[in-house]
């Protein structure tokens, strides 16, 4: 499993209200990949976001949906460095004004 | 610690209890049929505090992950029940401590990062807390209640709007309109104005602006905020003008908050309760009729308006209930587990 495929797999993890994967959004920060387990370091926009737990529930499922079996996976949730606008994927910047 | 969503259904449930007779107390002024003497009297204290204190108060608690939070839920529910019973001032004292925990929750927020938003949200929670004391003081509750909301969902859409490029001064504006949140309660008049102040803002700078141009639950929940910023609007107007009080309450509870409401579920059951709410454009329906039906509350028929808004809430709930339960038929196993 490479990490393309990890990030395949995270791009059809949406952010609900804005409509767009949480990667083109710049929600991941990192993506380690080890002999039979996945890694991935992801923020929220808001730390009083509920639907945090959920989204890296979701991000995990992604991956584990797509990894060979028994890949261990763990989505963490990171609150530093807070998140800015420049991780967002030039769609993103796009579509929401900063290009 | 995460709490099982099996053990944040009764907190909902309890919610939802002093929602059901919180609308029933509405509605009992205004018609003749029976209901709990202090669900009439209370109907204020019973939506607000009982019913919007334990599902704000919930989310926070699922958003911060810790175990105590949830004695915020479990006491603005618990407060309501407390209401129905008679136990009215047993139910203040509740409320309070509902009020005074989600605060420790916005203390959390603020140290997990500390920025506007945060400070925001934090503000919010203050101002709820000084409604439900002035509750219990027998003053006047309702102007700190419509800041707690104002900063609440105020804080949140900045949050989200962050997404969206703005000129540096957009955001020192709303900085100014949560310093003007905080003091105006104590003139209700100058509230009023604010009001009307932060729906302009919302309205020239939320990603809602963005997302209505896109489809399906993103345009929806556009499409839910852009029509509470209107009568988000109309509410500051009325206040301002210190004229309408029915109006002006139910332009704000009714056409600002319940309109979030209903475009939140969606995004906000799934995480709290770990169910799957799928979108569909029937979810325009009751949406539609909370708004139209507010229209004819302020313009042409108090009666026959609040009818039509409690009818909107509960269509709301039964078709929430259908997709939830429809999608859980489809496919089973939810979302995914850790």
């Amino acid at each position: 499993m490479s990490e393309d495929d990890v990030r395949a797999a995270l791009k059809t993890v949406q952010d609900p209200e804005a409509g767009m994967s949480v990667l083109d959004l710049g929600l991941v920060y990192g993506i380690a990949l080890e002999p039979g387990k996945v890694r991935v370091d992801m923020t929220m926009t808001s730390p009083a976001c509920p639907a945090s737990e959920y989204i890296v529930d979701e991000a995990a499922a992604a991956i584990r949906a797509v990894a060979p079996e028994g890949t261990e996976v763990e989505v963490r949730l990171v609150w530093e460095p807070p998140w800015s606008p420049e991780r967002m994927s030039e769609d993103a910047q796009q579509r929401f004004g900063w290009k | 610690m995460e709490v099982s969503p099996r053990f944040r259904v009764p907190l909902l449930a309890l919610g939802f209890v002093s929602l059901a007779f919180g609308i029933a107390g509405g509605l009992a002024r205004l018609s003749s049929f029976e209901v709990a003497e202090t669900a009439i009297a209370l109907h204020g204290p019973l939506m607000v505090s009982a019913f919007f204190g334990t599902v704000i108060s919930l989310e926070r608690a699922v958003a911060i992950d810790r175990l105590w939070a949830y004695a915020a839920p479990l006491a603005a529910g618990m407060g309501g029940i407390a209401f129905l019973s008679g136990f009215v001032a047993a139910g203040f004292l509740l409320v309070i401590l509902a009020a005074a925990v989600f605060v420790g929750c916005g203390v959390v927020v603020v140290q997990r990062q500390p920025s506007l938003e945060t400070a925001t949200l934090l503000a919010g929670a203050a101002a709820w807390l000084a409604g439900n004391v002035m509750l219990f003081e027998g003053r006047a509750a309702v102007p700190w209640w419509i800041a707690f909301f104002a900063l609440t969902i105020g804080g949140e859409r900045l949050e989200l709007s962050r997404y969206l490029k703005r000129a540096p001064w957009v955001r020192r504006a709303f900085a100014v309109l949560v310093g003007l949140l905080v003091l105006s309660p104590m003139v209700p008049r100058a509230l009023g104005v604010v009001l009307l102040l932060l729906a302009v803002w919302l309205v020239a700078f939320d990603l809602a602006r963005v997302t209505i141009r896109q489809d399906r639950l993103p345009r929806y929940v556009a499409a839910c905020l852009l029509a509470g910023y209107f009568w988000l609007g109309i509410a500051g107007a009325l206040i301002a003008l210190a004229t309408g009080y029915d109006a002006a309450l139910h332009a704000f509870f009714v056409g600002f908050v319940f309109s979030m409401v209903f475009g939140h579920a969606p995004v906000i059951l799934p995480a709290v309760l770990r169910v799957r709410f799928p979108y569909h454009p029937v979810l325009y329906l009751p949406l539609a009729l909370l708004h139209a039906s507010l229209a004819v509350r302020v313009l042409v028929s108090m009666p026959l308006g609040a009818w039509g808004n409690a009818a909107a809430i509960v269509l709301f709930v039964l078709v929430s209930l259908s997709l939830v339960t429809m999608f859980d038929h489809r496919q089973s196993g939810g979302a995914a587990s850790r």
